[in-house]
């Protein structure tokens, strides 16, 4: 099968570069969805993170109750912000996140 | 074995690339959901099954569908974003895998040598159900938490509103 020990190295390369694709999606973009994608994004880094280190340390399975508790946590929080994004959408007619100034002081 | 391992983690990368640049939401959603698959892919490599089960059925599954819902309730707005972020994206993206890939050759020469693969005891359901009760809990009061939230979003307004 697959050598652990050696891959680590590589899944964190990996895991670095999809937190780095999520920050750049978060900082460049201005579309409330596409905000929501990048947090996705680093959600799968922090995974594929969270796994190569419990397989590496023995602990795959709790590892993947770690993993399970962080989607489902995952999920609620992408569902809420949906729900938001669906109401901003009704009250302002837009998905750029500049327009949303009516909470400033 | 080890060249589908690769594979796998390379359209990871490439599909989330496609995620975060593509300007159609629709697609980038979709984009999102091979990325998912893909690393459901990487774990089961890892020998994480119920980890991988889990990353298709909820992320690649609920996630792409609440998703795709969103963008269709959505649809009226013309807002496009600028083209910089994608113009400048890939010189901030090689300068990353260049420094990224200097820490981890600068890492793997002081870490102490990780040892074989050795199987966690015991199952998994003991693990999920017994180690990581009170986990569990917080899964539920999430899950409720997430309920209310919903519901309080999408209520019925009221005159005074």
């Amino acid at each position: 099968m697959i050598n652990l020990p050696n891959d680590f190295y590589l899944n964190l390369i990996f895991a670095f570069i999809l937190f780095f694709l999520g920050l750049y999606c978060l900082l460049s973009m201005r579309n409330l969805i596409k905000l929501l994608i990048g947090i996705e994004v680093i959600a799968k880094g922090v995974t594929l993170a969270l796994i190569s280190a419990s397989s590496v340390k023995g602990l795959i399975l709790t590892g993947q109750s770690l993993v399970i508790t962080f989607i489902v946590v995952e999920v609620c929080a992408i569902a809420v912000a949906l729900a938001l994004v669906i109401n901003l959408y009704r009250h302002t007619g837009s998905l750029d996140v500049k327009k949303l100034t009516k909470l400033r002081g | 074995m080890q060249e589908l391992y690769l594979i796998s983690l390379c359209a990871l990368a490439f599909f989330s690339v496609l995620a975060v640049l593509l300007k159609d939401l629709l697609k980038a959603a979709l984009s999102l959901m091979a990325a998912s698959v893909f690393l459901a892919v990487v774990l089961f490599f890892m020998k994480a099954y119920y980890a991988g089960v889990f990353e298709i059925s909820v992320v690649a599954g609920l996630i792409t569908v609440l998703f795709v819902s969103t963008i269709g309730l959505t649809r009226g707005d013309d807002f496009k974003e600028s083209k910089l972020p994608v113009y400048i994206f890939p010189l901030f993206f090689i300068w990353f895998i260049i420094i990224d890939i200097l820490i981890m050759y600068l890492l793997l020469s002081k870490m102490p040598p990780l040892t074989k693969w050795v199987a966690e005891p015991g199952k998994f359901g003991n693990v999920f159900w017994q180690k990581r009760t009170f986990d569990l809990l917080a899964q539920i009061g999430i899950i409720f938490a997430g309920v209310f939230s919903v519901l309080a979003l999408f209520r019925k307004r009221d005159k005074n509103d």
